[in-house]
């Protein structure tokens, strides 16, 4: 764990909460998959949900950006506040919340479009700019994800064409483009190869410069690694949350312990 | 034990042997059609085919005008379908994915893929040729685009709903709209799909015959005009090759030989599209 991420270096107050879930029940049909959730989101930190599969941490994450709303079976009670309002109100604008909170999933999502307009799709949807304002943009965004060198020369080729790993840096830098305030990453790096994750991590440790990370990972080295604060999640309940490295030598919960040092899951 | 191995092995060959010929025996009978069409209309595939008009028996004579008709025809029952076709696999896939209502629209649309033609033919001429007093080209282009509908609407359901579930929610979790999200990206993603489907449904009305017989029917001479009888590559084939003349008989073997050809392509130009979506 490098010195920079040791939790303890920074006041608590200097990273006042971003996002706070209170009492939070998710439901799949009759299904209870989350069970009164309590957690502060910190601005400017990356915080790390695990736990096993099937425990309910990529529900949390859903909740956050409300894409659940796509399928109509799904219903989350509750509240998660951000900027002063309840996101899981239905007066919330689905659309204006999810540019502010951006998302990137397990699996590399390229759109059939040019690398270009991957990244310019929603750019040019929610501001007018012009054409020069407009490369700038997609060039700093994909500087930001590491992709800039790989892809300079082809920005008019496919995006499909790319590798896996190229494929969610694409991905990534697509979000970034639309200055999101949250990052929403839902085990970015499961189905990519081991160089490709390194790269990906590595970006993650400066991305909370700008903005606010949730990262879901099976991968407990790199919760370790990435973040500080860490979210042990168990059978759909909150089991316990803290500091990164107090959770992962000091864990208060007998089950954390368990989990953590590799006794189930 | 070898008894077995010997059993097996001979099953297999004999499994391979009667799919083969199952093969063949289908690909002989394509063959011998193509060839059939060649030879009988050989006489009459010439250039004049594509520049003279359907002649008189015993007069020279193409089917210059039956082309053109056909084509127009055709033309209207695409332009017919493909919209709200696709607007309306669009509605089932993307808007009501799973639902009852879907299922619903999804069965009847089935019903219509699969009723007669000819019945499509007597309700477009009820609709469209009985109140005007007259055939027309329109009436034709309509009842070919209720015949090609539902396949459109089939096709490009099933190819938006091949289009994985985390491009659809990566898209709309940028925050852009449900609609911009569908256009731009579904859409787009179906598109090789989408257009295959179209080229079937082509391919399936360009030698539709029964609804033309009640709709376009038929026209000596030359017509641009929709709004009145046009002639048409399968009615001709079916009046010619009724006929006792054999200069007929030539053209319609031609024209049948020209559609085939057409449907041939509009395969090979579906495989290469496919190949294409897929290796992207």
């Amino acid at each position: 764990m490098s010195e920079a991420l040791a939790p303890e270096a920074h006041p608590e107050a200097a990273y006042p909460p971003k996002i706070q879930v209170r009492d939070l029940d998710f439901f799949y049909g009759g299904r209870h998959a989350l069970k009164g959730i309590n957690l502060d989101v910190p601005a400017h930190r990356t915080t790390a949900i695990i736990g096993p599969s099937g425990c309910g941490k990529s529900t949390l994450l859903r909740t956050l950006n409300r894409i659940f709303d796509l399928y109509p079976g799904q219903r989350a009670t509750g509240q998660v506040m951000f900027e002063g309002r309840n996101l899981l109100s239905p007066e919330i604008m689905v659309t204006e919340l999810r540019r502010e909170i951006g998302m990137v999933f397990q699996k590399p999502t390229p759109f059939p479009l040019s690398i270009r307009d991957n990244v310019a799709f929603a750019l040019r949807h929610f501001e007018r700019l012009s054409r020069g304002e407009l490369a700038d943009r997609i060039e700093a965004a994909l500087r930001q994800a590491a992709l800039w060198d790989e892809v300079k020369d082809k920005l008019g080729a496919s995006a499909l064409g790319l590798s896996g790993g190229q494929q969610q840096r694409l991905s990534l830098a697509r979000t970034l483009a639309v200055r999101p305030q949250v990052i929403l990453l839902d085990e970015p790096t499961s189905a990519l190869d081991p160089i490709s994750t390194l790269k990906i991590e590595e970006l993650l440790n400066n991305l909370v410069r700008d903005f606010t990370v949730v990262i879901v990972t099976h991968n407990l080295q790199q919760a370790a690694r990435c973040s500080h604060q860490t979210v042990f999640m168990y059978e759909g309940e909150l089991v316990e949350a803290g500091p990164t490295e107090t959770l992962f030598t000091l864990p208060t919960q007998r089950r954390t312990a368990d989990y953590i040092s590799g006794r189930f899951g | 034990m070898s008894l077995l191995l010997l059993r097996r092995r001979l099953f297999d060959a004999l499994v391979i042997a009667l799919s083969l010929f199952a093969t063949a025996f289908t690909l002989f009978w394509l063959a011998w059609i193509l060839w059939t069409t060649i030879s009988q209309g050989a006489s009459a595939l010439k250039p004049s085919l594509f520049t003279e008009m359907t002649p008189a028996p015993g007069a020279p004579g193409g089917l210059a005008n039956a082309l053109f008709g056909s084509v127009m025809v055709v033309a209207i029952g695409v332009i017919l379908a493909t919209p709200i076709g696709v607007l309306a696999a669009i509605y089932l896939a993307e808007y009501k994915r799973g639902t009852r209502v879907a299922g619903f629209i999804g069965f009847v649309n089935d019903i219509l893929l699969s009723a007669p033609s000819i019945v499509i033919g007597l309700f477009i001429y009820e609709l469209f040729v009985l109140p005007f007093g007259h055939f027309s080209g329109y009436a034709g282009g309509i009842a070919l685009a209720m015949i090609m509908l539902p396949i459109v609407v089939r096709s490009s359901a099933v190819a938006l709903e091949l289009v994985p579930s985390e491009t659809r929610e990566a898209a709309l979790a940028l925050g852009l709209p449900r609609w911009k999200v569908t256009w731009s990206v579904i859409v787009r993603a179906a598109r090789p799909g989408i257009i295959t489907g179209l080229l079937l449904g082509v391919a399936r009305i360009s030698g539709e015959t029964a609804p033309l017989l009640f709709t376009a029917l038929n026209n000596q001479y030359w017509s641009a005009n929709p709004a009145t009888p046009l002639a048409n590559i399968p009615v001709v084939i079916f009046q010619y090759a009724m006929s006792p003349y054999d200069d007929w008989h030539a053209l319609a073997w031609a024209g049948a030989f020209l559609v085939m050809l057409f449907v041939l392509g509009l395969g090979l130009a579906t495989r290469l599209i496919f190949r294409q979506g897929g290796g992207r």
